[in-house]
């Protein structure tokens, strides 16, 4: 790997976001996210109201000094910290995002820690591999000794969902969804700028993207849009298909999509987080698969099926004498 | 046409705090020395003075410029509380200046740990960030200690010697440190304890915290943590009635520093290295690091990214 | 809701019936999820038919999980990888079915302060994700008895609805048994007063299921001289007041499993295809398995009977 060119940014970022229902009845307000999410004494949880309500951790380090996959047998090992955070979106979505800047390490030795905390959020690298071997290593890991991002998320998520201040009565039980993410420099990777998002099972997806310049803020920004955009559509969709509708005539289906009724449905705003930049990428996920349209129809689906058991509640039978 | 749109609570500033070029510490007073009478305090601020002027010497600024800098005194008053301000802090200045020693800033101790509704000593411990030994890769949470920092892997403990039982590995190993090159040098460092409930931060956990507020790289919620209150009219007769810290000369640099030099007496040494294993791992904030390192660019001054290389000593024996 | 199946001594079928409770609440459309914390003999996989889902897998189970080995515990999920063809069809409106076995050959010994951690933090996880946790304790009082006692005092899952299962046989020894093991020494009453457990609230989440119950009425007793019939009711008298002196009466009845050659030998998910179809099965046996998994959740069943 070579070492980052100025005003490009770094040439390979990793991360992992995990996404899951708040466990709380209700929407939990903009006030009581300080205690929430406030994970370190004296930092501020940041937040803001448009164009929707989301509220961020302050970023958290942990140190690492590991095998880094490179998609092959070979591994080389990488000495920092990761940064964490967790985002809550209308008090009703929780996300804990991870990342890793990957960097060229000086030398063949572990430097003294306090190297390391200088640069917060970077892992160097020590020995030779490439960035996008690295990258395809990040995305293919199975559970081992390598780089384990998604582990500190599970375990931020848990922390928080069991932390106190949450009653643990959510309206519907829900999986959390994973994103594991990779960003490559363009020049590095040999390949145009674009994305690639792959659903590999029920509960993980994978995204490779290729940009020209990477802003790890920015890139990661989009990351936790795409996952909580995802972690929608999943989830209501399993709400549709675990209601009955379609099989079940009677109230039954109502009662059940109450919930994605009341929580789930105005949360949909693709894109309204990203950075200008990277805006075509959600313009080529609404083209390819579309992820706005199978919103849009499955919410139509909803709200006709509800249309209609009202009007079916309402109406009195026509009586042929 | 281009609008923008910003909300503060999103991105919300960091304050900067003024800066010398060296914070000068020119020794700690505790209880002991105190009761010892004024003889021991000239002794004292004596046998540091030629340090504190080499120190001065060795404090370059850019060509053509004053360097900076401002000297500084800790006084005891959070594991002992002997005699009063008023009788104290004007005995102290008259001998350092019999010295030749000016005191620009006196500070209590008890202020590294709480001060006007802010904890300087919870603000470094919420930001200890733990070298991880080889073959951490995250899927575990930090083998902490409660209330302990190490520089390295402690031997096991009974939980992890019953497990390993399981897997017929059996036996003790000794500690490690981390970055130990062949031999270790091991230390766990006890930041603080508790009794009925209440938390008394350690010696050398606390010494640690003064060094970050020298270094200017302490923030609450963004804000400056300790500022400098004006020197009294009289010292008043109480420590609580002392503000935490007091500039005692109305001419002098800023109290915080790109760098700090500390001139003590060798028995500080084990203190010292304690200090050291905690501010290694001790993550600063990327606002203020990246305020620093822009001003010291500004000013032409080299500033090393590792706070740990900062710090500055000189350890003098004893008579 | 977390439920815990544990038993006084061994063959009381408590793997095999708590396992068939679980697939009947998936059926009825919840989403399950078994966790065999039986840690001395791992019996699950058997019993849901997914060896083959198992195979390699031996350092990812909850024994790895709870020592720290692995960051989360192998899930297997039977809809899709049972052996078993009826098991592989995934009914209609069913819920998830999620089986997290233990390492094969594990061993019983995972305990301490970390083991609770991962085990609470375990779950919690779940607990977002599943309507009903149904765990298979050991049988006998268990280092993993003690362990789910200590997560369910953490003020973490205080928020979260906990039941006890007790599985006994219908003989003088295991009545005995079992009442030690919720009200004896050492008992579940005992170890969970210690771990700060509130005592009225802990007894009114037990319930007893009287396993491998003779019924004088089935087919197998028609054959019986009058003498012998009499004679079994008398026995069963006997042992109902017994039970009733023992605080193991009626009113903290569950379900009673009636005895079935089938699962004395064959411990397996009894489908609906095993009764009608094979006609291997009792019907009697999937109808009490039936009514355990509705009266898992009835609140009737479980109102304080004092």
């Amino acid at each position: 790997m070579r070492p980052d060119k100025p005003g490009e940014g770094p040439a390979v970022l990793l991360g992992e976001v995990r996404t899951g229902l708040l466990q709380h009845s209700v929407e939990l307000p903009l006030s009581a996210t300080d205690r929430l999410l406030g994970l370190r004494h004296g930092e501020r949880v940041r937040s803001s109201q448009r164009p929707n309500v989301q509220a961020h951790s302050p970023d958290l380090l942990t140190g690492v000094d590991c095998a880094l996959a490179t998609g092959s047998h070979r591994s080389v090992r990488g000495v920092g910290t990761v940064t964490a955070r967790a985002v809550l979106t209308e008090g009703r979505v929780l996300q804990a995002s991870v990342r890793a800047r990957l960097a060229a390490a000086e030398g063949a030795q572990r430097l003294p820690w306090s190297h390391y905390l200088a640069r917060p959020g970077t892992v160097e690298v020590i020995g030779r591999a490439e960035a996008p071997a690295l990258a395809d290593g990040h995305l293919t890991a199975g559970p081992g000794a390598t780089l384990d991002l998604g582990a500190i998320a599970e375990r931020m998520l848990t922390g928080i969902q069991g932390g106190g201040g949450l009653d643990r009565r959510a309206p519907f039980r829900s999986r959390r969804i994973r994103l594991r993410w990779t960003a490559v420099r363009a020049d590095l990777a040999g390949e145009a700028p674009g994305g690639r998002l792959t659903v590999e099972d029920d509960t993980l997806r994978t995204l490779r993207l290729t940009l020209d310049r990477i802003d790890p803020a920015e890139v990661t920004a989009f990351c936790e849009d795409l996952a909580l955009h995802d972690w929608l559509l999943s989830t209501l969709g399993r709400l549709i298909e675990r209601s009955g509708l379609g099989s079940d005539p009677g109230p039954g289906p109502v009662l059940k999509l109450r919930p994605a009724v009341n929580h789930l449905m105005h949360l949909w705003m693709p894109g309204a987080r990203v950075a200008r930049p990277l805006a075509p990428l959600w313009d080529g996920l609404e083209t390819r698969p579309g992820f706005s349209r199978q919103w849009a129809a499955a919410v139509q689906r909803v709200r006709d099926h509800l249309a209609l058991q009202a009007v079916g509640l309402h109406a009195q039978p026509v009586r042929k004498d | 046409m281009d609008t923008t749109f910003r909300e503060v609570s999103a991105d919300p500033r960091t304050a900067s705090v003024p800066l010398s070029h060296l914070s000068l510490e020119i020794g700690h007073l505790y209880m002991d020395d105190f009761a010892a009478g004024p003889a021991r305090l000239r002794e004292q601020f004596a046998r540091v003075k030629p340090w504190a002027d080499a120190a001065r010497a060795a404090c370059t600024a850019p060509a053509g410029r004053r360097p900076r800098i401002s000297t500084c005194f800790l006084i005891d008053d959070y594991f002992t509380r002997f005699s009063s301000p008023a009788e104290v802090v004007p005995q102290l200045i008259a001998e350092a200046e019999a010295c030749g020693l000016t005191i620009d800033y006196l500070a209590r101790e008890s202020a590294c740990a709480e001060t006007d509704g802010c904890h300087p000593a919870r603000l470094v411990e919420s930001r200890l960030v733990e070298s991880p030994p080889p073959g951490t890769n995250g899927s575990r949470p930090p083998t902490t200690a409660t209330g302990w920092l190490s520089n390295g892997e402690r031997s096991p403990g009974l939980d992890h010697l019953l497990a390993e039982a399981m897997g017929g590995d059996t036996g003790w190993r000794p500690p490690r440190e981390t970055e130990a090159r062949r031999h270790s040098v091991f230390l766990d460092v006890e930041l603080w304890d508790e009794q009925h409930g209440r938390r008394t931060w350690s010696c050398p956990y606390l010494a640690a915290v003064w060094q970050l507020l020298r270094l200017g790289l302490l923030r609450d919620r963004g804000q400056e943590v300790l500022h400098p209150a004006d020197r009294p009219e009289t010292f008043p007769h109480s420590w609580d009635a002392l503000p935490p810290l007091v500039r005692l000369n109305p001419h002098a640099d800023p109290f915080a520093a790109y760098r700090t030099f500390s001139v003590l007496a060798s028995r500080f040494l084990p203190i010292e290295h304690a200090v050291k294993i905690v501010l290694e791992q001790w993550a600063p904030e990327e606002p203020v690091l990246a305020q620093l390192a822009e001003r010291a660019g500004q000013e032409g001054v080299p500033l090393p990214d590792d706070v740990i290389a900062r710090v500055g000593y000189v350890f003098h024996g004893q008579p | 809701m977390l439920v815990f199946a544990t038993s006084d001594k061994g063959g009381t079928g408590r793997s095999v019936t708590s396992a068939n409770i679980a697939y009947r609440r998936a059926l009825l459309g919840d989403d399950v999820c078994y966790l065999d914390f039986d840690f001395g003999s791992p019996t699950s996989a058997a019993v849901f038919d997914v060896p083959s889902a198992l195979r390699g897998v031996d350092q990812a189970g909850l024994h790895s999980y709870l020592r720290g080995n692995v960051a989360e515990p192998k899930r297997v999920n039977v809809w899709s990888e049972s052996d078993s063809a009826s098991l592989r069809n995934r009914p209609s409106g069913s819920g998830q079915l999620v089986l997290v076995p233990g390492d094969r050959g594990g061993g019983e010994f995972v305990t301490g302060g970390d083991a609770v951690r991962r085990c609470t933090e375990l779950f919690l996880r779940l607990e977002e994700e599943f309507d009903i946790i149904l765990v298979d304790l050991s049988a006998g009082r268990s280092y993993a008895a003690e362990m789910v006692l200590e997560a369910t005092s953490r003020p973490e899952l205080a928020e979260v609805v906990t039941r006890w299962l007790v599985f006994h046989r219908w003989t003088r020894q295991h009545i005995i048994a079992a009442s030690g093991l919720v009200y004896g020494d050492r008992g579940i009453m005992a170890a969970g007063a210690a771990r700060g457990h509130d005592e009225d609230t802990l007894r009114d989440s037990v319930r007893f299921v009287r396993a491998a119950v003779p019924d004088p009425s089935s087919p197998m007793f028609t054959q019986l001289r009058p003498a012998q019939a009499a004679w079994l009711r008398a026995c069963h008298e006997d042992l109902t007041r017994l039970a009733s002196q023992h605080r193991l009466g009626q009113t903290l009845v569950l379900g009673t499993v009636p005895l079935d050659p089938v699962l004395q030998w064959q411990e397996q998910l009894i489908t609906d295809d095993d009764v009608l179809a094979s006609r291997v099965a009792n019907t009697e046996t999937a109808e009490a398995f039936a009514a355990l998994a509705v009266a898992l959740t009835h609140d009737r069943a479980w109102e304080s009977p004092l």
